[in-house]
């Protein structure tokens, strides 16, 4: 399978050079030494040598000995998957580590001289309350990282967790309880110099994570491998997700994709506009304009009235953001940003 | 045909007592129909009027049918059997000498029927009772006689036992038609006078009148003119429904049929209007009829898939043919563009909507139904409210007068004591309990229509296992101590909301809608009160919480067409709400003022 990776990643290299890589997926580091080194030399090819270069790593997986052959092949930024400091969490999370080894491994990322650290963390556990939740995210800021994702608890259909919470074998937090979490979120890691630049991440100054920005700035993403998302020139796709399959493909076509769309002016607007708004910075109302050829507030003019009156949202120096208040509730705002409701001319 | 051998009648029944299969019996032994062009029930025109099993405008079919050597013309009209169409069957009975009783043996003497046939004894038609369904094993024809002979004085001895299914006793009761009721009067020779009793369009050959001759004689090619509106026309064509339409060169006094003559719109014609001769005129219309009264209204705006103008068009097409329903152009602060309707009842209000969907794939949105109130203002001047938006401001109006009706139910003695205490939540004055055997009981009450009109029939049905009947009749407008109630949400007063209560119930009322309307307005990014006030003072409140968290946590490049459709889909539930103020209210809310629940 790697070695169809490497085909495709060869194949797609074409299209434009690539500004970052980001090898996640869960746990790339189960993957056998050799292979994983192959991988990632491949992909160290393809990037400039400054670029970001982040690999999602478990506490558990963490090795002092992998961490400092990844530094030396070109990896520059380690995203651990902490989730929770608390025993009773992880556990209820399914993680098979507890809270010292997340604290390890940071300190192990630190010796291989990582120097840009994220943590994953997880907040609205239905165990959890806002005493615990501080008690996260002052050991997260202890151990000094430079950015830091804190996400609410979500029940994915398909999930065991999810069928278990319509079994009603656990509870979901009430609202209220996320609300405070997250409001809790945003002022201890302010305090500790975390900078808020999206709905879920926070970095230090200098530290967003500039793959991710791609995402939400709308700009085009190559994905490679089995089931990953791609967006080109406005076509959005996605690698078939079986293994199997996909390899079979690579080696006959050089290429995986099974479904594609073409997005129309109104359907890229309205996403770029919905990704953008989720930034603390908003839309650049300018580059929305470049990158779209759609007036914001011409397409949205009714929308932002709305919400601009309501508090809601922000104009100003050319940006157009959510504010504070609108950011635990984003998704009741941007629905309206979905589609136009008036066409623009 | 001589008059004395025309006999005209109708048949008075309730749902499902067999008005319709008794007529197609009586068309088979007269062979007015053959067995080839038979559908069942040939009367029931309406697509509809099948589904819903009753008939909603009258039409007359003639019989010949010969006893003792002698050929008679019996012309049957017939009469819708629902509580809002009395005004139709009222206009039926006008145009005959005679009428069937017919009821149930399975059922008993309902109050539907109780009223319609208090309309034939007022205007002096000759009943005959008529027991159907003898033949099924729960009949008890002797106990339903004596019902009969007890409310409407037809003695038990001269009651007809029949089966129209199976056709047992119909010829019996074809004879008794032509020996019992009284031939009509021989006017033939005054001057011509015919009462249309009813009219339809076609799309073809226009207005089609249904006439019944009480003078003189109507022929093809004769001039004519409609003695109220002055309008002249020429016959074109008159003839029998036999029952299809059946043109005839002349047509004298006592028959029925109908007459064209290129009108064009039904509006050209008032129902009640008398025909008579252009060179030689009767000297007075025959007496005709009260217009029909309207008593329950609501707005009908246009839906998502709708627009204004074919909502218009729509209601244009309905009205064509039912004189009863009536539209206004209506403008709403909170919904738009729409219209008020007016309907003679609430069954007429659902036909209209079915019919609306049905005929013409249209979507609207609706507000709750509202009775129509009288107004005397302090200068003096009574003014009809179809709407309690409608209501002048409080320091103008001197009362408030409101509808009553004569209410009749018709139950079992079991259920006597729930039913009683319903009424009695409902305002209602008991007048009568009358027996009508041991088991079955009559209660007469002076009503408020509000209180009735919306959900009462239901209520009274349950409470007696489906039993209960119930009509009534229209009394008149007297004063009562009435209060507007009007809902704020979000501050801002919502006319489709505000209605108009007996300040007993006020408070309660108001306070049921808003918890009502939390339930079924979405929560918004704020906080958004529903109050209810009463003259301009706030007596109750509710709060529907803001959102606080609805934000999703992860959003990457892969998920983007996902939440993309997710967010479409939250949009879309808000697509077709009504947007009030900065607030977004679904259909739903505006019906909940019918819900009296608890």
């Amino acid at each position: 399978m790697i070695r169809a990776i490497l085909i495709e990643l060869k194949q797609k290299s074409s299209y434009r050079p690539f500004a970052t890589a980001y090898l996640g997926g869960g746990s790339p580091a189960i993957l056998p030494r050799s292979l994983l080194f192959e991988l990632i030399d491949g992909i160290s090819a393809e990037i400039p040598a400054d670029a970001e270069f982040t690999i999602e790593v478990n506490p558990d997986q963490v090795k002092y000995e992998l961490l400092k052959d990844l530094r030396s092949l070109g990896v520059n930024r380690l995203s651990i998957g902490a989730q929770s400091f608390i025993d009773d969490e992880l556990k209820f999370l399914g993680r098979c580590y507890n809270a010292q080894t997340v604290e390890m491994a940071v300190n192990t990322a630190r010796k291989a001289q990582f120097e840009n650290i994220s943590l994953d963390l997880i907040y609205a556990i239905p165990q959890s309350n806002s005493a615990r939740w501080r008690e996260n995210l002052r050991k997260a800021i202890a151990l000094s990282p430079q950015h830091i994702s804190a996400y609410s608890l979500c029940y994915e259909p398909g999930t065991p967790l999810y069928a278990d919470l319509k079994k009603g074998n656990i509870r979901q937090a009430e609202e209220e309880t996320d609300r405070q979490m997250y409001e809790i979120t945003i002022d201890m890691l302010a305090r500790a110099g975390f900078e808020q630049y999206e709905i879920s991440n926070f970095a230090m100054s200098g530290f967003t994570c500039r793959h991710n920005l791609t995402y939400w700035l709308n700009e085009p993403y190559i994905g490679i491998g089995p089931a990953a998302h791609s967006c080109y020139r406005r076509v959005r796709s996605a690698n078939v997700s079986d293994i199997r399959q996909y390899i079979e493909k690579i080696r006959h076509d050089k290429n995986a994709c099974i479904e594609w769309s073409e997005l129309t002016d109104e359907q890229f607007a309205c996403e770029t506009a919905v990704l953008n708004l989720r930034l603390s910075d908003g839309i650049d109302v300018k580059r929305f304009k470049a990158l779209t050829g759609i007036d914001v507030s011409k397409a949205f003019g009714d929308v932002l009235k709305k919400y601009t009156s309501l508090g809601l949202i922000e104009e100003k120096q050319g940006r157009i953001a959510l504010t504070g208040a609108a950011m635990p509730i984003a998704d009741s705002i941007l629905c309206d940003f979905s589609s136009f409701y008036t066409e623009p001319d | 045909m001589k008059t004395e051998h025309i006999r005209n009648f109708s048949i008075i029944a309730h749902i499902d007592h067999g008005k319709s299969t008794l007529a197609d019996r009586m068309l088979d032994i007269t062979h007015t129909v053959s067995e080839r062009d038979r559908k069942e029930q040939l009367l029931d025109d309406m697509e509809l009027e099948r589904e819903r099993g009753i008939t909603i405008k009258s039409s007359a079919v003639t019989m010949r049918y010969e006893f003792e050597g002698q050929e008679y013309m019996l012309n049957l009209i017939d009469t819708p059997g629902h509580v809002d169409f009395n005004y139709e069957v009222s206009r039926a009975l006008a145009a005959c000498e005679g009428a069937l009783l017919v009821v149930d043996a399975t059922q008993g003497v309902e109050a539907q029927t109780v009223a319609n046939t208090y309309l034939a004894v007022e205007s002096n038609t000759e009943l005959i009772g008529v027991v159907n369904k003898v033949d099924l094993p729960a009949a008890q024809p002797d106990v339903v006689a004596e019902e009969i002979e007890h409310i409407i004085g037809v003695r038990k001895e001269e009651c007809f036992y029949i089966s129209a299914k199976s056709g047992k006793g119909v010829e019996e009761l074809l004879r008794a038609i032509v020996l019992l009721l009284p031939p009509p009067e021989n006017l033939n020779d005054e001057p011509t006078a015919a009462l249309v009793f009813d009219s339809h369009c076609d799309a073809y050959r226009g207005v089609i009148c249904y006439v019944r001759v009480v003078a003189g004689s109507l022929r093809k090619g004769q001039k004519i003119r409609l003695m109220r509106s002055g309008r002249s026309y020429v016959i074109s064509e008159l003839g029998k429904f036999t029952p299809q339409m059946t043109p005839i060169e002349k047509m004298g006094a006592g028959e029925v049929g109908y007459v064209i003559a290129n009108i064009r719109n039904l509006s050209d014609v008032t129902i009640g209007d008398t025909i008579t001769d252009e060179a030689e005129p009767a000297k007075k219309p025959l007496p005709g009829y009260n217009p029909p009264m309207q008593m329950v209204f609501s707005d009908f705006y246009p839906g998502n898939n709708t627009e204004y103008d074919e909502l218009r068009s729509a209601f244009n097409k309905l009205a064509l043919n039912d004189a009863s329903f009536s539209f206004a152009p209506q403008n709403s602060p909170a919904l738009g563009f729409g219209f008020r309707c007016g309907f003679l009842g609430l069954l007429h209000m659902e036909i209209i909507q079915e019919r609306l969907e049905r005929e013409n794939q249209i979507d609207v949105v609706q507000t709750a139904p509202t009775v129509s109130y009288e107004v005397k203002t302090s200068d003096g001047q009574i003014e009809r409210i179809d709407s309690p938006s409608e209501m002048p401001d409080r320091s103008a109006i001197e009362e408030i007068r409101e509808p009553f009706v004569k209410l009749e139910i018709i139950t079992h003695a079991d259920s006597i004591g729930p039913i009683m205490k319903l009424a009695e939540d409902r305002r209602c004055n008991l007048l009568k309990t009358e027996y009508l055997s041991t088991i079955r009981v009559m209660l007469e009450y002076k009503a408020p229509l509000a209180e009735i009109v919306y959900d009462f029939f239901d209520l009274i049905k349950g409470a007696s296992r489906g039993y209960a009947t119930m009509d009534y009749e229209f009394l008149g407008f007297e004063p009562g101590n009435l209060v507007r109630i009007d809902i704020l949400i979000n501050s801002q007063p919502v006319d489709a909301l505000a209605l108009i209560v007996h300040r007993s119930k006020a408070e309660l009322r108001g306070r049921k809608l808003i918890k009502k309307l939390r339930q079924v307005i979405p929560r918004h990014q704020f906080e958004i009160p529903l109050q209810v006030a009463i003259g301009g003072k706030i007596i109750a409140r509710e709060t529907i919480r803001a959102y606080r968290k609805n934000v999703t946590a992860k959003l990457y490049g892969g998920d983007v067409t996902r939440k993309m459709k997710v967010l479409k889909k939250q949009r879309e539930g808000k697509k077709r709400m009504k947007n009030i103020g900065q607030v977004e209210v679904p259909q739903e809310a505006f019906m909940s003022i019918l819900d009296t629940s608890d």
